[in-house]
């Protein structure tokens, strides 16, 4: 029979990438998690991580620090967001823009930026690692929350809030009541940007605590930088295991989301 | 009114904070002095010391080398892909998204490593101990980055496209694969663009996945590849960043605002541009 | 003869993957230089035979053939076909100009070849013979082909294939257009649709209008053999719709092209075209000249979907004498005596007259100002007839009323009843239709017969006894014996199914009901459903007649 073509063909070149480099990869992640260093099936990982007080210290760590900074950026994000999405367009996309410009500067530049700023402050990771370290992500996120969050207002159904007024809801009221329901699919968006890579960020902790704080991420890098490829492979498990967590919960929120999209059609 | 002025002042100062480090640094770009905050009076030195550093023209040009090769091999992937799967059947289409989606949604630390522990297992068990890790690891881990998001940008805009417009080309003549190309093509053509774009940035910002699968190669030689991304994480870790670094900041800053107004007068301006073009090209044709 | 229909096609079916029907054996052919149009709701399988003729699809079983040669398998680009698509589809990327000289730069147009001395040079024709040879390929594949048909296509090909092996022909090199006839064509296209002064704006600062013209003209500029076009007016308000309806009717004269025209617009199939297709569920209804379909519809649903109409029940009652209305009237048609049937007026053909004229009578009430006429409601007993006159009379007057024979149509009953012909009774005596149990008295089967206690049918005279599990028979339900339950989740539905189809007659409703596997129930009411609603139905045990299909002693006990 001929070969005849087909305009889906087309994509089984980049099928076949995503299968090698993507796919295989992690059925690799998850073999080496659970064998120990001659290739034979083991916990020792999985034991190790369980009894080692220091790697559960880091998870706890870089799970306190993730929701931390989730919620600092939404704080100052959100209000940032909202005003911007007000009104003339064309002024405020310059503002955003302006916003999201430094992310195009070298990020690794712009953490140590950051240190030497910081140290040349006073706030040093030598004497306070742990607000540096904040500082450091807060920084290096908060645009990554209000462009969502812009998208999201943007899309605001005007005439809901107009609804809300008529039927005698005050300005609080027509926030809580109002705006914040609206937003929700942009918060949600918005904290996954920074939830999931601050728990798995190496350069910024690594940087601004010089050392002294280690993340998730760390950890990882530690385990790649000393060959110990088991034990750094359970804990990439673990953290696929904490993104398919945080992606089921999310999912609730975008599904209802396009669910209500249908029904617009 | 006092509320707009409270609310665009608090809008300004969070502005002004993000910028502090970077101008700080363009500020003292202007001084040969090892530290920020010491001011050595005002001088082209760093900028001068900066292009006689052989180290950081390496990393600069792997840096370039790298983000160029990576974006042409993820927009060539990335765009095949989007417009195959967007011809499959839903369930195969579904299928071809989620695995799209892995690399979006992953950490790029487990990305890195997974790919490391597979070119570690195959070097080992297939080229016998041989180190595999190379210039084309380090390419295979920045597509793997950023082809998805090439897909995640193209996907949109065929979409959009009317369904018909393909078959309107075979009615009137075309071949399958000459739709493709002469409608299909130039209606994606914007989201092939930024998905180009935003492959080359974050193939300029990557460390993680650099550090992970980088060898040896391209214009460093002998020695580990190095960006600069890698160059910088390892001088930042024993002390300052360097100061010619400060230097190339500011270029680099210059060059994405230059970038940034580009863009925004192409897109005010674009069509009108357009228009002439296509009138001289009629021009030339008669 | 033959040589004047430009397309035909012949049994036609379109299934679908999913096992949909799209068209079902299809059968027509169109003469060159007519206009016809394809009429019918959404989901008739209009475009769908529109898309064949295109090429954007393949017919299941059938052929299309084109000047005489089948073309079913041939891709849409190498078909002299153009089709005007529903929202255009014009390339936003090009200008009006370049959008219209799509199709033109890549024509290639066949120059023979000479030698020297201007001998035409003789080569065997290899291209030819890839085509052919594709073509076989594609008929081997074609599963749907009945296999005889299939040998004797194939065996064609494959002497036809060798012959032009064998023997040198004249060859041809194809070359391009030049941009200075590509110009006048262009030019020539845009002054037939009136966009001379536009040929440089680009597509997304047209009006609709503008983009439809665009979209004729880039089109007819290639110089098709058939235009077809798909709902072209669909997206055009009202008064630009009726401007376009004349002037695309103008161009066709002018063209001199076949035009196929799709639509769901009864009155656009009116104005414009030489020939209506009407189709329902991927089945013909009827073909015929608009006159021919608006006064003599071949069946209610025609009737009802062209223009206005009155709907009745009516029996014949003597030679082209029937009866509606509870009135007895004259008609020119003739069918048997006491047949069941529906009867077609057009509000236009009931008169009022004095009242020694009358025919009938009734009281008007309601009167609604047309522009041009009044339309009024008059009840006559507890029937609604739709009257329109140009004459104003008072609201709850009496009005009296004539029907001239030729304003009476009569048409066979489409449905008398309900019939299913794969029925069968299962073990607790039920009658499986549509694969779901409907209660029912299975004594009927044996004349006088009774049932004991074992669920056995015994004859009157208790001699025979008979077990009628799996018996295969015939159910029939009247349509007025199958009650509607709103509640679908309630336990008294024997089957739930959708309203696909809904007919005013008079004084009732009659709807159809499909269920889930395709079964169709059609059953009156006086009560209004809409397409699409969800019902429950219920029929009474007495009410279900069934009848064997083998003999009553093959299954005695």
């Amino acid at each position: 029979m001929r070969f005849r073509f087909q305009r889906k063909y087309l994509c089984i070149p980049y099928f076949l990438f995503l299968i090698l480099f993507v796919i295989i990869p992690i059925f690799f992640i998850v073999y080496y998690a659970f064998t120990d260093g001659t290739g034979n099936f083991s916990f020792d990982s999985v034991v190790e991580f369980f009894t080692t007080t220091n790697k559960i210290n880091v998870l706890v760590q870089s799970l306190l620090f993730s929701t931390l900074n989730t919620i600092i950026c939404l704080i100052i994000g959100y209000p940032i967001a909202y005003i911007l999405s007000n009104k003339k367009l064309n002024s405020n996309y310059v503002i955003v823009l302006l916003f999201v410009m430094p992310m195009w500067i070298n990020f690794v530049l712009r953490t140590g930026a950051t240190r030497d700023v910081l140290t040349w402050l006073g706030i040093n990771g030598g004497t306070s690692p742990y607000v540096a370290t904040m500082i450091g992500l807060v920084y290096n996120y908060l645009p990554f929350v209000i462009l969502p969050l812009y998208t999201t207002m943007l899309k605001l159904d005007k005439s809901q809030i107009e609804a809300a007024i008529d039927l005698g809801c005050n300005r609080v009221q027509v926030f809580t009541k109002s705006i914040i329901p609206q937003s929700i699919p942009g918060v949600v968006a918005a904290a996954q940007m920074v939830f999931m890579p601050t728990m798995s960020s190496y350069v910024i902790p690594e940087t601004l605590s010089e050392g002294k704080i280690v993340l998730f991420g760390n950890s990882i890098y530690l385990g790649f930088a000393n060959n110990q490829w088991n034990s750094s492979s359970f804990m990439a498990v673990i953290m696929l295991i904490i993104i398919g967590i945080s992606m089921l919960i999310t999912r609730n929120f975008t599904e209802k989301d396009e669910g209500k999209e249908e029904t617009r059609w | 009114m006092v509320k707009k002025v409270l609310a665009y002042s608090y809008v300004y100062l969070i502005l002004l904070l993000m910028y502090v480090p970077i101008l700080v640094l363009i500020l003292f770009s202007f001084t040969n002095a090892t530290y920020i905050g010491t001011w050595n009076g005002f001088s082209f030195d760093l900028y001068v010391s900066l292009f006689e550093s052989e180290e950081i023209m390496v990393a600069i040009g792997n840096t370039l080398i790298i983000a160029v090769i990576s974006a042409v091999c993820s927009t060539i992937l990335g765009t095949l892909g989007a417009v195959g799967g967007h011809y499959l059947k839903k369930k195969s289409r579904a299928a071809l998204e989620n695995i799209n989606q892995i690399p979006v949604v992953n950490a790029e630390i487990v990305m890195a490593l997974s790919l490391v522990v597979m070119f570690v297992f195959i070097g080992n068990m297939i080229f016998g101990g041989q180190n595999l890790f190379s210039f084309w690891t380090l390419l295979a881990g920045h597509i793997v980055i950023s082809a998805p998001f090439v897909y995640l940008n193209v996907k949109p805009k065929l979409q959009q496209m009317d369904p018909s417009l393909y078959e309107a080309a075979l009615d009137l003549g075309c071949a399958p694969r000459q739709a493709l190309y002469k409608v299909v093509f130039p209606e994606i053509l914007p989201g092939i663009f930024s998905g180009f774009m935003l492959a080359i940035t974050l193939s300029l910002d990557d460390f993680i996945v650099t550090a992970f699968t980088r060898g040896s190669g391209l214009l460093s030689g002998a020695n580990n590849i190095e960006t600069i991304s890698t160059l910088v994480q390892a001088k930042i870790k024993k002390g300052p960043i360097p100061p010619e670094m400060r230097a190339l900041t500011t270029i680099i800053f210059i060059i994405v605002l230059l970038v940034v107004i580009g863009i925004s007068i192409y897109r005010n301006k674009g069509t009108r541009y357009k228009s002439a073009l296509r009138k001289r090209m009629r021009e030339r044709m008669d | 003869m033959k040589n004047n229909y430009i397309i035909d096609l012949k049994n036609v079916s379109k299934i679908f993957d999913d096992d949909t029907i799209a068209v079902d054996n299809f059968n027509l052919y169109v003469r060159k230089g007519e206009f016809i149009t394809f009429l019918g709701p959404s989901g008739c399988g209009k475009s769908t035979t529109l898309r064949m003729i295109a090429g954007f699809e393949f017919p299941s079983k059938g052929e299309i053939l084109l000047n005489g040669k089948d073309i079913s398998n041939l891709p849409p680009n190498k078909r002299p076909i153009n089709m005007v698509f529903q929202r255009y589809a014009l390339f936003p990327h090009l200008d009006v100009y370049d959008n219209i000289a799509f199709g033109l730069r890549l024509k290639r147009i066949p120059v023979l070849k000479k030698d020297k001395d201007g001998n035409p040079v003789l080569k065997v024709d290899h291209k030819k013979i890839r085509e052919l040879k594709r073509e076989y390929s594609l008929i081997k594949r074609n599963r749907h082909l009945e296999e005889e048909v299939k040998k004797a296509k194939l065996e064609d090909l494959e002497e036809k294939i060798n012959k032009l092996k064998t023997t040198p022909t004249q060859s041809y090199s194809y070359v391009k257009l030049s941009n200075k006839e590509i110009d006048q064509k262009v030019a020539k296209a845009l002054k037939i649709v009136d966009l001379e002064a536009l040929e440089d704006r680009d597509i997304s600062t047209l009006s609709g209008g503008q983009q439809q013209r665009v979209a004729i003209a880039r089109a007819i500029v290639n110089e098709p053999e058939i235009l077809l076009l798909d709902e072209p007016l669909g997206a055009l308000d009202l008064k630009m719709r009726k401007d376009m309806q004349l002037e695309l009717k103008e161009m066709h004269q002018k063209l001199g092209i076949t035009f196929i025209y799709v639509t769901h617009d009864q009155e656009e199939a009116l104005t414009m075209s030489d020939t209506i297709v009407v189709m329902k569920d991927g089945v013909i209804q009827q073909i015929g000249t608009p006159k021919m379909i608006y006064d003599e519809p071949k069946n209610a649903f025609v009737a009802d979907f062209i223009g206005e109409s009155n709907i009745y029940n009516g029996t014949m009652i003597g030679t082209k004498k029937v009866r509606f209305l509870d009135y007895n009237f004259v008609c020119l048609d003739d069918y048997p005596l006491n047949e069941k049937v529906d009867v077609v007026v057009r509000p236009e053909d009931v008169h009022f007259v004095k009242e020694e004229k009358a025919m009938i009578k009734g009281t008007i009430v309601n009167k609604i100002f047309k522009g041009m006429n009044y339309q009024y409601t008059i009840m006559i007993g507890k029937n609604e007839l739709m009257v329109k006159s140009t004459s104003s009379y008072e609201v709850n007057s009496l009005a009296y009323l004539s029907i001239d024979p030729d304003g009476i149509h009569i048409m066979k009953k489409d449905f008398a009843t309900n019939v299913y012909t794969d029925a069968w009774i299962n073990k607790n005596n039920e009658v499986m239709i549509d694969d779901r149990p409907f209660a029912c008295n299975v004594e009927q089967l044996v004349s006088g017969g009774h049932l004991d206690e074992e669920g056995n049918v015994v004859s009157k005279d208790g001699k025979h006894k008979y077990n009628f599990n799996d018996a295969d028979v015939v159910a029939e339900i009247p349509l007025d014996k199958i009650d509607v339950i709103d509640d679908i989740e309630s336990e008294d539905c024997e089957v739930v199914g959708e309203i696909v189809d809904s007919i005013y007659v008079g004084d009732h409703y009659r709807y159809i009901v499909r269920t889930e596997n395709e079964e169709d129930f059609v059953f009156v009411s006086p009560y209004t459903y809409n397409l699409n609603d969800k019902v429950g139905l219920q029929v009474k045990k007495e009410d279900i007649k069934l009848r064997l299909k083998k003999e009553v002693n093959a299954y005695e006990i």
